[in-house]
């Protein structure tokens, strides 16, 4: 996830495009589900509320049986259908949410100042560290927050509401140099 | 404002929660042996206390799921939160489900 050591000046504004996302539900005490969705994803599901998993795809808790998996949007067809079969005798459900979410990648040394702006949560690394993730608000939208690294934050965020989140990002970053590099 | 403790994602601010009202009201078992003083009584009635109530909230804007909040109303003192069906609930929601869920299967 982290391309650089050092983080980079400022703050940084991209859309992640060509991503897709699947919404997992299962029931995690059922031993057989989770271990047959583990063995498709080739990761561990993340058990512990507010976490997310990062290998071939991020997988983010959402609940305690719902997951997101955020994977390149070639694959998500194939996953999508990988896991129903994988699951196909459980209590469970794969939905492709792909045409609903827009990822945001937000980083730079002034990153977290310009989140902290419109956002409840401690963003700083002691309460919000790599590898954590939070639904919460951002502005006046719902986000999924996820901290990749202390400089590097991952926003997932409902298509209908990118435009105006990104209005309200662009202008929360003004003071700070923002650029908006294409990806 | 409220900091409300989500069972789930621990405390938030209020902004992210929705109120769902009193908690632990019960659909009668059979409505059509109830009065209609009976029935205006569950669909309207509530108790409405000063000092502790038990109310549901969900936390809307994170993991979406219903949950128990005891609040004091008069110093909006959050004494406690609970997942709903847990021991602190009174109500076996959570065994119930797991039984149905056991018969689907």
């Amino acid at each position: 996830m982290s391309e650089t050591s050092s983080p980079l000046p400022g703050v940084e504004i991209s859309v992640r495009s060509g991503r897709g996302f699947l919404n997992l539900r299962l029931n995690p005490r059922r031993g057989q589900a989770l271990e047959a969705a583990e063995r498709i994803l080739g990761q561990p599901v993340p058990p512990a509320a507010n976490t997310f998993t990062a290998g071939e795809h991020e997988i983010y808790w959402l609940g305690p049986d719902e997951w997101l998996i955020a994977t390149a949007a070639e694959r998500v067809l194939s996953l999508g259908s990988e896991l129903a079969e994988g699951l196909a005798g459980f209590h469970s459900a794969v939905n492709d949410v792909s045409g609903g979410h827009v990822e945001l990648l937000v980083s730079g040394v002034d990153a977290r100042t310009v989140l902290t702006k419109g956002c409840t949560l401690d963003l700083h690394p002691r309460e919000f560290a790599p590898g954590q993730c939070a639904q919460t608000g951002l502005g006046r939208a719902a986000v999924l927050l996820a901290a990749g690294d202390p400089s590097i934050y991952t926003i997932v965020v409902r298509r209908s509401v990118s435009d105006y989140l990104c209005s309200w990002l662009a202008n929360a970053a003004r003071p700070h140099g923002a650029r908006f590099p294409a990806r | 404002m409220l900091l409300i403790e989500c069972p789930w994602c621990g405390p938030r601010a209020e902004t992210e929660f929705s109120y769902g009202g009193e908690a632990g009201i019960e659909r009668p078992a059979d409505p059509y042996a109830l009065s209609d003083a009976e029935w205006a009584d569950y669909l309207f009635f509530r108790s409405n206390p000063r000092g502790a109530h038990r109310e549901l909230w969900n936390h809307a804007q994170g993991c979406r799921r219903w949950f128990g909040v005891e609040r004091d109303t008069v110093s909006y003192r959050i004494e406690k939160s609970y997942r709903l069906g847990s021991a602190g609930s009174g109500r076996p929601a959570a065994a119930q489900i797991e039984a149905s869920e056991e018969k689907r299967r």
